[in-house]
């Protein structure tokens, strides 16, 4: 009994972390249909930022998640605005641009903030472990499974329950006929960039405590999002949730029974293939054709 | 239409690129140097197969290195298994499986003994492999952004793959150690012209055979079905075999490329078959034109050797990449034909071609007329 909530428990870390990444990158490709490579990129920037914001001005962890939310927002926005925007009739060329864009973003990093790795502190109150039906997690790690869940409820009420939701749903099903009801699409795609690259700061930064950060910690991170999100489908959101929660269970209990490296060797292979059989994702209806 | 022109000027632009290269080692006296324009050389052998599925059939492939890393570690096994005793364990056993508690040859290491085979492998194997791929993906009419992720996780489980199977690979460190590559008796020091000349004709042969497939019949098919895919099924072709056929073949000369790489080189890696190597190809391919053959070559020589050159003087050994990373974007916003693209408009609008311009200009007009 211990051993199967351990085992879940740690499926569910690793679900949780991978909704967080993929979260801001379901946004932008379902909304946008932009291949972000560059995703991994922001993740990374967000966790250099927390260790920016923590070891040179001295501020935990959790008060740097709203600046840092910003900060990125603002880099996305203005990503969207120089490169993005020239590229939407041409959707393989986005993933050459974002790729371009991170591998600058990559190297400037190393060129400011060094190439070795850094470390960002868990914050004190939440650094010990919590007793779970007779299975012991750390309590940090249950606070990101927590806030990965109310950042996926809050991007639910923007999505379901706000005007600007609407006009996003509005343009994912048919952006010539939404415009032609006077809904400003380049104003919202470009909303949704800066959205996007604002979750994946805050995935970066509340990733920083659990692994090293370095310049190239995000190339990781942008490929199984990736597979997160066509696991998922493109166009819904609860997919994203519930294709985490499949991959991170999955994950976890390969690794348990085999190797990390085949582990994660055999959920690419079941992702080929899901992708070959159905690929709208597992929980999306197709909206466009 | 008066294409005759520009076809033969193609051919000739062509062959002047051939003759230039296999011209360097008459006037250039440098192993060191010689051994650095051959890796070039290998780069624009795969810059040019991913042309092929890239440019002509619209498949962009983002995990091309798989293919070229099977043929690096088909020739790094057969070279590895002619080292003289002194390198390998008992009984013929490579290092490091003796290093890593192997008694004896796993079966699918034994014909590697034959160099003919290992020859053979490096091909075939990575053809065969796009082959499965291709009709995986094709016969499900997966085409586009998904065909792209598809490769691109395909090329990721290779690479975890090797590096985990520690025991048969090698791993991280890959087949280092390797004897020389010989043929007949002539021998290919990785440092020599000789080893340039192999690398210089391979490219040739790649270059003009592969000109020869995108101007026959079924290059023409394949870029129809680029442009309008389920037009060409109407018309009854199976579009999924010319599909499979040109992703094998691309697969096959990136295998090419990588039993060259390890020649060169000397060893093999999984960084050989890593992300950033395949999509650094993407890189090269988008900069020297996707549409043109030659161009990719160019391309993957200029980006190359550019990056080279940064990467040993001091100022920008750190920031070569930021400046590459910058080079690229501004390539794909407004380049997306890449160097070929920009120089064959500059051409139409020289005097000489003007006319045939024209009509090929009114010609596209058309073909946009009836795709809209």
């Amino acid at each position: 009994m211990e051993l199967v909530v351990s085992q879940l428990l740690t499926g569910l870390s690793i679900a949780s972390i991978l909704m967080l990444v993929a979260l801001g990158l379901a946004v932008i490709y379902g909304v946008t249909g932009v291949i972000n490579l560059a995703h991994g990129e922001f993740v990374m920037l967000g966790a250099y930022c927390a260790w920016f914001l923590q070891s040179q001005l001295g501020m935990g962890l959790l008060e740097s998640l709203i600046p840092i939310f910003f900060i990125l927002a603002v880099f996305g926005w203005a990503v969207e605005a120089l490169v993005i925007r020239h590229l939407y009739d041409r959707p393989l060329d986005t993933i050459l641009a974002t790729w371009g864009i991170g591998v600058m973003a990559q190297q400037a990093i190393r060129l400011i903030a060094g190439g070795e790795l850094r470390y960002v502190e868990i914050p004190a109150f939440l650094s010990g472990s919590v007793s779970l039906f007779g299975a012991s997690e750390s309590a940090y790690r249950l606070f990101i499974l927590g806030l990965a869940l109310v950042l996926f409820g809050l991007t639910w009420v923007i999505y379901r329950r706000t005007s600007f939701g609407l006009k996003l749903r509005a343009i994912t099903q048919n952006r010539e006929i939404a415009s032609s009801f006077g809904i400003n699409s380049a104003r919202i795609y470009r909303s949704t960039f800066a959205y996007g690259a604002g979750i994946a700061g805050l995935a970066g930064a509340l990733v920083s405590p659990l692994k090293s950060v370095s310049p190239e910690m995000g190339t990781t991170y942008v490929v199984d999002a990736f597979m997160v999100v066509v696991l998922g489908g493109a166009q819904s959101l609860l997919g994203t949730v519930a294709s985490s929660g499949i991959l991170g269970e999955l994950s976890g209990f390969l690794a348990f029974h085999s190797n990390d490296t085949l582990a994660k060797a055999l959920v690419l292979l079941a992702i080929v293939i899901l992708i070959r059989f159905r690929p709208e994702g597992l929980f999306s209806t197709r909206v466009r054709s | 239409m008066n294409l005759t022109g520009k076809s033969t000027a193609r051919l000739v632009l062509y062959l002047a690129f051939c003759a230039a290269i296999l011209l360097v080692p008459s006037v250039l006296d440098d192993a060191f140097l010689l051994n650095k324009y051959s890796r070039y050389l290998v780069f624009a052998i795969l810059a040019v197969s991913l042309s092929l599925s890239w440019g002509y059939a619209g498949i962009l492939n983002l995990g091309q290195a798989a293919t070229f890393g099977l043929g690096s570690y088909a020739m790094a096994m057969g070279l590895k298994l002619r080292t003289v005793p002194v390198h390998t364990g008992s009984e013929g056993l490579p290092d490091f499986m003796v290093w890593n508690n192997v008694t004896e040859l796993p079966w699918f290491w034994a014909p590697f003994h034959s160099m003919t085979f290992a020859i053979l492998a490096g091909l075939l194997i990575p053809a065969a492999f796009a082959a499965l791929l291709g009709w995986f993906m094709f016969r499900g009419r997966i085409t586009g952004v998904y065909a792209s992720i598809i490769t691109l996780a395909v090329l990721v489980v290779v690479n975890l793959l090797i590096i985990d199977q520690q025991r048969y690979t090698g791993g991280f460190n890959g087949i280092t150690d390797l004897a020389q590559f010989e043929v007949a008796g002539f021998f290919f020091d990785a440092y020599s012209a000789t080893t340039y000349y192999l690398v210089a004709l391979c490219l040739c042969v790649v270059l003009l055979l592969s000109l020869a497939v995108t101007r026959s019949k079924t290059g023409m098919i394949l870029q129809a079905i680029r442009d309008q895919e389920n037009r060409v099924r109407f018309f009854g072709y199976d579009v999924a075999l010319y599909q499979i056929f040109v992703f094998s073949l691309s697969a096959g000369i990136a295998g090419l490329a990588g039993m060259l790489y390890t020649i060169v080189m000397e060893f093999a890696s999984p960084t050989f078959l890593s992300v950033p190597l395949s999509l650094s190809v993407v890189i090269w391919v988008a900069v020297g034109g996707r549409q043109s053959l030659l161009g990719a070559a160019i391309g993957a020589l200029i980006v190359t050797g550019v990056q080279g050159a940064l990467s040993e003087t001091e100022v920008f050994l750190e920031s070569w990449m930021l400046i590459m990373g910058g080079l690229f974007v501004l390539a794909v916003l407004f380049l997306p034909k890449g160097i070929a693209g920009a120089v064959s408009m500059a051409v139409d609008r020289l005097p000489f071609f003007a006319g045939s311009a024209r009509k090929s200009a009114s010609n596209v007009m058309k073909t946009t007329e009836a795709a809209s």
